[in-house]
């Protein structure tokens, strides 16, 4: 006695599909390094989540098969430079897998959401590493040397536009003054931001954290703005920028960490495209979705309590 | 003439939530099979609400179709009465439709195939000259509880009533699948109408409302041929699962919300479901008891779903093998498939709330898996509760936190089981955070009872004790005081005897 509607795995694949596009554009400008990182990510967390399923005497097919993992590493994968050593991704995954899940009981128990979990660690102990980008196409070869260490980086690595913003502030220039020509970033939010309504026509999230998260931003970017134009961006660099997409629709999104009644989401996804922004502006990192989906993670069960539904007849 | 409301979507005050099943064995035409008289029938003592009903025949009485077999004191209860004629074999337990099992006391009645029938005089046809009082007493007498499966006695709500401005009858069918509701509307709509109209007569409401699900058409048709009076009117509600709750269904047709904890009445509005209606209307107009009913018996166990009319009492086998069981191994199970009971055997009684009998192909459940709190069951929860929530508190048995996330309010339609992605049972752990949180609120009421009389014990006991010294000081004080008063009376004594001897010695020296 079931709805013939999706179950939990087919939900996971689902998510996974909806990637696709953003992923697309990532290897249209950054090359096969995205491909090969996403490949990295998701055999380290089937082998550490088998591992640490065999540890704690559990059936390892189903929570294998429920996907869960394999999108916390897409995702973690694909915050990352493209071009990032192999072992940054290996380590990242197999923590985000530990510590962000099966420490706290595996699917569904984890209260910060795992791949954002890895990258913040990956952030904070890695930081030369983990703001390193690629600045144009590698191919398959190409690829390979510079994950795995073969040959010198210099030539095809920069950093990205947030990263460039700020230093460029930093060194006394206003905005008027940078060059903001950031196709790839823009492609990719794009790529993002379709798949992400895929999943709201899909009914597989719903539109109230995406909507909720990007109107933070707005908000909050406008705000700043009118402030001062010449030290702030404007809103619609800070949307198309950096993780933006990516977090307001699968990040942001994921259910677990998430909160869970339709006026927490609002509350919840507002605060965070509020943070992200703030980060992003005052903060000492070029990007704020892992940290503001972690902050606002830890807020969830509070605002899960006082945003319950009027229940009937109350 | 009758009132035919459509209702257009965007003027819905419908609740929220709730989910829109398909029929999973849907039939070309609604019919209704009179079921052959069966050999025998067992009736159940207990019903669904009070105490066991107390058996006034013998093993080996002769019975007659309707007379009472068993009754209790209590006038909230309803009489049993014997569906068929014949003899009573035996008192005893039985295997009762129960999820448990569990055998219960059961009235076992031969059939002597004559179904001869108690002699009966109701109201009549005219019924408008009888007063509410006695038309309540039929009511009462036959036996009728809400047939819809709740099995409420159709009287208790019945008496008393003030204020009561709208009267609705739940025509719609309470899950997918069943038909038994939508049979007796194109059967007997003149029984229906007619048994409305007693309804409005006793409760003196205003306007009497039949709601009728929008896939219903044949049933709205044949109710309207009959309905000719301007006080009922006939709406169609949107087909949606748990609109035949009774709170859902007066949201939806009346946009009245009944509080939480309160009752249909409290709002002026009673609901009676369409079978309950007929059953009242042979009530009291033939002071007919409730003998049999229709049940639905469907399922992909079977090629034939179909309805039949049915003696209570009869074996579920009885009609499940009228409708072609194929040969698989089945599941059966009372009710609808979301809110039904599974039972173990088709060799179980049919009573009053038997609406539905589903027979089932055997099938391997899928493997539960973690909620990921997707929170697809909150929008499908008609109550809007958050059952992710609720899940988490009952899974760690919390039931303190799962009342304050108003556990109480649910109503375990299952919904959220029915939409859960991770197909986790959610209702059961409900029912049982509910069953959990009773026992302890009843455990704790123990203990604090008990303390307290230990408590009262230990000041009584020191109590008892202050008052004992308090006595005894004020007893020596007593003593005291009378010693003294003695000495005194003493010295006195003394004195006069000194007196005495002082003066005889005088005298006897004069």
């Amino acid at each position: 006695m079931h709805s013939n509607a999706l179950n939990t795995n087919q939900i996971m694949r689902q998510v996974i599909y909806a990637l696709a596009l953003g992923i697309g554009a990532a290897y249209t400008f950054f090359g096969w390094g995205v491909v090969l990182q996403i490949v990295l990510a998701v055999v380290t967390a089937v082998a550490v989540e088998s591992a640490f399923l065999n540890l704690r005497k559990l059936p390892v097919k189903p929570a294998i098969s429920d996907g869960s993992a394999v999108l916390s590493a897409v995702l973690l994968a694909i915050s990352i430079p493209s071009i990032a050593p192999w072992w940054i991704i290996v380590v990242g995954t197999a923590f985000a897998i530990i510590f962000g899940k099966q420490l706290y009981g595996g699917l569904g128990n984890n209260p910060f959401n795992p791949a954002m979990l890895g990258y913040a660690f990956l952030l904070i102990s890695y930081p030369l590493q983990m703001t390193t980008w690629a600045s144009e196409f590698l191919n398959l070869s190409q690829a390979m040397n510079t994950i795995f260490n073969l040959t010198s980086v210099d030539a095809l690595s920069g950093a990205t536009q947030l990263d460039e913003v700020k230093t460029q502030l930093a060194l006394g220039k206003v905005i008027s003054e940078l060059e903001l020509h950031s196709i790839s970033q823009a492609w990719i939010n794009a790529g993002f931001l379709l798949g992400g309504l895929y999943l709201i026509v899909r009914k597989i999230i719903t539109w109230h954290i995406p909507v909720a998260f990007i109107a933070g931003i707005i908000v909050i970017s406008s705000m700043l703005y009118l402030i001062d134009h010449q030290i702030y961006l404007p809103m619609q660099n800070h949307l198309m920028l950096g993780a933006t997409m990516l977090g307001a629709f699968f990040i942001a999104t994921d259910p677990v960490s998430a909160s869970t009644t339709p006026k927490g989401r609002l509350i919840y996804g507002f605060l965070i495209g509020v943070l992200v922004v703030i980060i992003r502006v005052f903060g000492g990192y070029p990007d704020g979705v892992a940290f503001a989906v972690l902050l606002m993670n830890i807020t969830v069960p509070l605002i899960d309590y006082y945003t319950q539904p009027k229940v009937f007849g109350k | 003439m009758c009132l035919m409301l459509p209702r257009l979507p965007m003027l819905n005050q419908s609740f929220n939530g709730g989910i829109v099943i398909p029929n999973p064995h849907p039939v070309e035409a609604v019919e209704i099979i009179q079921a052959p008289l069966p050999d025998k029938v067992v009736l159940p003592l207990q019903q669904r609400i009070g105490d066991e009903a107390a058996p006034c025949v013998k093993v080996g009485d002769k019975v007659l179709t309707g007379q009472v077999v068993a009754k209790t004191k209590d006038h909230f209860c309803v009489p049993i009465h014997a569906s068929i004629s014949g003899k009573v074999v035996s008192i005893d337990d039985q295997t009762i439709p129960h999820k448990s099992g569990l055998k219960s006391k059961c009235i076992t009645i031969e059939s002597d195939g004559k179904d001869e029938w108690i002699k009966q005089s109701g109201c009549g046809s005219d019924f408008l000259h009888c007063d509410q009082a006695t038309m309540i007493n039929y009511i009462q007498a036959s036996g009728i509880v809400g047939l819809g499966g709740a099995g409420f006695p159709a009287h208790a709500k019945l008496e008393g009533i003030q204020d009561c401005h709208t009267l609705i009858i739940n025509g719609t069918e309470c899950e997918p699948g069943i038909m038994c509701d939508d049979a007796l509307m194109q059967h007997h709509p003149r029984e229906v109408i007619r048994g409305v109209e007693i309804l409005l007569h006793i409760c003196g409401a205003d306007r009497a409302i039949i709601a009728v699900e929008d896939d219903k058409q044949e049933a709205l048709n044949s109710l309207l041929l009959y309905c000719h009076n301007n006080r009922i009117s006939i709406e169609q509600i949107p087909t949606k699962y748990t609109s035949g709750a009774e709170k859902l269904l007066v949201k939806a047709l009346l946009g009245i919300e009944i509080p939480s904890g309160g009752l249909a009445i409290d709002m002026g509005v009673i609901c009676q479901n369409v079978a309950t209606t007929k059953a009242i209307f042979d009530a009291v107009v033939d002071s007919k008891p409730l003998v049999s009913r229709i049940v639905t018996v469907t399922g992909s166990g079977v090629e034939s779903p179909n309805n039949y009319e049915v003696r209570l009492g009869t074996s579920f086998e009885h009609i499940v093998s009228m409708s072609n069981p194929n040969t698989n191994q089945h599941t059966v199970r009372m009710g609808g498939m979301m809110m039904g009971v599974d039972v173990e055997t088709t060799n179980t009684p049919i009573c009053k709330i038997t609406n539905c009998i589903f027979v089932n192909n055997l099938e391997e459940k899928p493997n539960n898996q973690e909620c990921i709190r997707c929170g697809q069951c909150n929008q499908a929860c008609p109550v809007d509760l958050l059952p992710q929530q609720l899940y988490w508190y009952a899974k760690s048995e919390n039931t303190d936190k799962a009342m304050d996330y108003n556990l109480a309010d649910c109503i375990e339609c299952r919904c959220c089981d029915y939409v859960c992605p991770s197909h986790i049972p959610l209702a059961e752990y409900f029912s049982f955070a509910k069953a959990l949180y009773r026992k302890t609120t009843e455990d704790q009421y123990r203990t604090d009872i008990a303390r307290e009389r230990f408590e009262f014990r230990e000041y009584r006991l020191e109590r008892n004790k202050q008052e004992r010294a308090e006595m005894m000081a004020a007893k020596k004080e007593e003593l005291k005081k009378k010693m003294a008063n003695d000495k005194a009376k003493k010295d006195k004594i003394a004195a006069a005897m000194e007196r005495v001897k002082k003066t005889k010695k005088a005298n006897d020296d004069a």
